[in-house]
C-alpha cells in the first residue's frame, strides 16, 4: 500500500477538484470545506510518504503498471517527498487563512474557484513527481492555467495582469517544450534517469546546447528569474488576497525545482568540468537577480509588489547556490527552497491580513493603521528576522549553506552578492518595520480606534506558517543531512 | 455567432445527414482504439464536433443544441470516470489505471483490462466533448444559461 503514496498525494486534490461540482452542487458554501478536507488527505498522504521513503528508499510509481521507458513514471525521492509535505501543508494553510476572507468576488462562483485551486495543488504535487521532462511540462501547465484564471478572479485590473501573465506563462512553456523537442531530437528519450545516462555525453552537441539553452529560458520566465520577471509584482499584487499566498509561495518554486533537476539529474548526472560553463552561467544569472530583485524591492511603496520582488530576489539566491556545484550548494538551495516559500506564505498572508482588516496596502498606510496585534507585530519580526537571514530561523540556515558553498568553491563574486542582498533585504524590511512599529506606538494619543477582532483562520494562517519558520530552523540539521544523503548520489 | 439558426438550406439538410454520421464515426472511432488508432480522445472530439456542428446549423432553439446545453451540465462527470477507474484499480492493489488490478469480481484478466480500458477511454471521450462545446459557449456571446451576456 505504501508504494501508491506518492500517487495518492496528487489524487486525492484531483479527485476533490473533479467532484466538487457533483457534491457542492446544492449548496456551494460546502466547497471551502470540502477543499479543506482534502488537502488535509493531501498533507497526511504526503507525510506518510515522506516518512515511508525515509524508511524504505526512494519509490518508483509506474502508472498502469507499465515500467518506465514505456509508461509513465513518477520519481518519489527524498527530495520530492520534502517538497511534497511542505507544498500540501502551505496550501492548507492558506486555503484556511482563505476561509474568513469576504467571499463577495467569488460568490456564485465558489465551486469553480475551489476546483481551480485544487486543480492548481494537484499540479504541484505532479511537477513535484514527475519523473520525465514531458509530464513535467504537462504539470508546470496545469499550475499556470489555473493560476491565470485564479489571478483574474477580481477582475478589473487584475484581468489585465493575468492576461499579462498568460502571455508570459504561455511564451515560458513554448521555450521549455521546444527544449524538451531538442533533448528527445538528440536522446530518443524524455525520462530523467535515461536523459542523466545519455545527455552528459551530448553536452557539445549543438541540438543539446541550443535545446538547454530554451529550456532555461522558459523555466527562466516560470521561475521569474531577474530579467524574465515582468509579469510577476503585478500579477501577485492583484491575485485576490484568498489565493496570492499559494500562488506566491509555491509556483516560482516548483518551477525552480524542475529547473534543479534539469540541471543535476540530467544535464551534471555525469558529473566532470564540461558542464561547468552551465553551472557558472547559472549562479550569474542568480547573482544578478538577487541583487536585482533585492534593488528593485527597495523601491517599491505598495506591501505586496515589495514581497513579490523580495521573492525574485530569493529565487536568485537559491540559483547562486546550486549554482556552486556542489553537495553543500544544492542542498542548501534547497532548504532554502523551502524556507522561502514558508516565507513569501507568511509574507503574503500578512499582506491580506492587513489590507482586510486595517485596510492597509502600501507602506505609508502602515503608519496611519496603528496596528498592536501581536499576531501581525510578532509574525512580521519573525520573518523580518528570516528574510534577513538571522538565527535561529531557517533562513539563516539556508543563506549559511549557500555562503558555506560560495566559500568552499572560493567564488568571492557569489558571495558578495549574498552579502549584499542581505543587507538590503534588511534595508527595505526596516522600513516597513519602523513604519509598522510606530504606528502601533503612537496609539497612546488616540486609543479610541477599536482593534479589529481577529478571526481564528487569521491567527492560524499567520501563526503556523511563523512557527514553521522557526521550526525549519531549529530542524534544519535535520533536513540538510536528507538532503545531502538524497542528492549525494550525483556526479558531482 | 451561435443565436440564429444557419438560413441556408443545403446548410440545414446536409447538417442534418451529417451530424449523426459524425457521431457514429465518433463511436467508431472510440470503440476502436482498444484494437488500433484511435481511442477516448478522438472519439471525445468527434462527438464534441457534431454538437458544436448542431448549434452552429440549427441555432440555440434546436434539439441538438439542446443536447449540447444538457452537457454542459455534467463537466467534469468524464474525468469523474475516467480517475475512478483509476482509483478502483488502486483499491484492487495495483497502481493507478493498471487495469489488471481492475476489481471486478467474476472476470478473468483479459476482461478486466477490456472492461477497464473502455470505461476509462469513455470518461475521457466525455470529457473532452463537453469541454470542446463549452469552449464555443464561451467564445459566443451567448452564456451558458442561455442567456445573452
Amino acid at each position: 500500500m505504501t508504494q501508491h503514496l506518492p500517487a495518492l498525494v496528487f489524487l486525492i486534490p484531483f479527485f476533490a477538484a473533479i467532484s466538487l461540482p457533483l457534491v457542492a452542487m446544492r449548496d456551494e458554501r460546502r466547497a471551502g470545506s470540502i477543499a479543506l478536507a482534502a488537502l488535509c488527505a493531501m498533507s497526511a498522504a504526503a507525510i506518510a510518504s515522506l516518512w515511508t521513503i525515509l524508511d524504505q528508499g526512494v519509490v518508483r510509481y509506474d502508472f498502469g503498471g507499465w515500467a518506465a521507458p514505456i509508461g509513465i513514471e513518477w520519481v518519489a525521492d527524498e527530495v520530492a517527498a520534502i517538497m511534497a509535505v511542505a507544498a500540501s501543508l502551505l496550501a492548507l494553510v492558506c486555503v484556511f487563512y482563505a476561509a474568513s476572507l469576504p467571499t463577495t468576488a467569488i460568490e456564485g462562483r465558489m465551486i469553480p474557484f475551489y476546483a481551480i485551486l485544487l486543480l492548481l495543488i494537484s499540479g504541484l504535487a505532479g511537477v513535484i513527481y514527475a519523473g520525465d521532462l514531458f509530464n513535467l511540462f504537462v504539470f508546470l501547465e496545469i499550475v499556470a492555467l489555473s493560476a491565470y484564471a485564479l489571478v483574474a478572479v477580481p477582475g478589473g485590473r487584475a484581468l489585465v495582469s493575468a492576461f499579462r501573465y498568460l502571455i508570459m506563462g504561455a511564451l515560458g512553456a513554448s521555450f521549455y517544450l521546444l527544449g524538451v523537442a531538442y533533448f528527445y531530437a538528440a536522446t530518443g528519450t524524455l525520462n530523467i534517469v535515461d536523459l542523466g545516462q545519455r545527455i552528459p555525453q551530448l553536452l557539445e552537441s549543438k541540438a543539446v546546447i541550443v535545446g538547454l539553452l530554451f529550456m532555461f529560458l522558459g523555466l527562466g520566465i516560470k521561475t521569474a528569474l531577474m530579467p524574465l520577471h515582468a509579469w510577476l509584482p503585478d500579477a501577485y499584487s492583484d491575485a485576490p488576497d484568498s489565493v496570492s499566498p499559494i500562488i506566491a509561495a509555491l509556483l516560482t518554486k516548483v518551477a525552480l525545482l524542475a529547473w534543479v533537476r534539469v540541471l543535476f539529474w540530467v544535464v551534471g548526472a555525469g558529473g566532470g568540468s564540461q558542464p561547468a560553463v552551465v553551472f557558472s552561467l547559472v549562479w550569474s544569472l542568480g547573482a544578478l537577480a538577487a541583487v536585482g530583485g533585492a534593488v528593485l524591492a527597495l523601491s517599491q511603496t505598495g506591501l505586496r509588489r515589495m514581497f513579490a520582488y523580495g521573492g525574485i530576489a530569493h529565487i536568485g539566491l537559491i540559483l547562486v547556490g546550486v549554482g556552486q556545484a556542489s553537495h553543500t550548494g544544492l542542498a542548501g538551495g534547497l532548504f532554502y527552497l523551502i524556507n522561502d516559500a514558508v516565507m513569501q506564505c507568511v509574507l503574503f498572508i500578512w499582506a491580506g491580513v492587513l489590507a482586510h482588516q486595517y485596510g492597509v496596502r502600501t507602506i505609508e498606510d502602515l503608519k496611519n493603521a496603528q496596528v498592536r496585534n501581536p499576531w501581525i507585530l510578532g509574525s512580521f519580526l519573525v520573518v523580518t528576522i528570516g528574510m534577513i537571514g538571522l538565527p535561529p530561523t531557517g533562513g539563516f540556515f539556508g543563506k549559511w549553506y549557500i555562503v558555506l558553498a560560495a566559500v568552499e568553491s572560493q567564488n568571492y563574486i557569489a558571495l558578495a552578492a549574498v552579502v549584499v542582498t542581505t543587507l538590503l533585504t534588511l534595508a527595505y524590511f526596516v522600513r516597513v518595520l519602523e513604519k509598522l512599529y510606530r504606528g502601533a506606538r503612537d496609539t497612546g494619543t488616540s486609543s479610541s480606534v477599536a482593534e479589529p477582532v481577529m478571526s481564528l483562520s487569521f491567527r492560524v494562517g499567520i501563526a503556523v506558517p511563523t512557527a514553521a519558520i522557526i521550526g525549519l530552523g531549529l530542524f534544519s540539521d535535520r533536513i540538510v543531512t536528507i538532503l545531502l544523503a538524497a542528492t549525494s548520489g550525483l556526479g558531482l | 455567432m451561435i443565436n440564429t439558426p444557419h438560413d441556408s438550406v443545403i446548410v440545414q439538410s446536409s447538417g442534418r445527414f451529417l451530424i449523426p454520421l459524425i457521431q457514429l464515426f465518433g463511436l467508431y472511432v472510440l470503440f476502436f482504439g482498444q484494437y488500433g488508432p484511435g481511442g477516448g480522445f478522438v472519439g471525445g472530439v468527434l462527438l464534441g464536433a457534431s454538437l458544436i456542428a448542431g448549434l452552429l446549423i440549427f441555432g440555440p432553439d434546436g434539439t441538438s443544441s439542446e443536447t449540447a446545453r444538457r452537457v454542459l451540465k455534467i463537466d467534469g462527470f468524464g474525468l469523474i470516470i475516467f480517475a475512478g477507474i483509476g482509483g478502483l484499480c488502486l483499491i484492487g492493489g495495483g497502481e493507478f489505471l493498471n487495469y489488471s488490478s481492475f476489481s471486478i469480481p467474476g472476470i478473468d484478466d483479459s476482461t478486466r483490462r477490456h472492461v477497464g480500458i473502455i470505461v476509462a477511454q469513455i470518461g475521457v471521450a466525455l470529457d473532452i466533448a463537453v469541454a470542446a462545446v463549452s469552449i464555443v459557449y464561451s467564445l459566443s456571446d451567448q452564456g451558458e444559461d442561455g442567456s445573452d451576456a
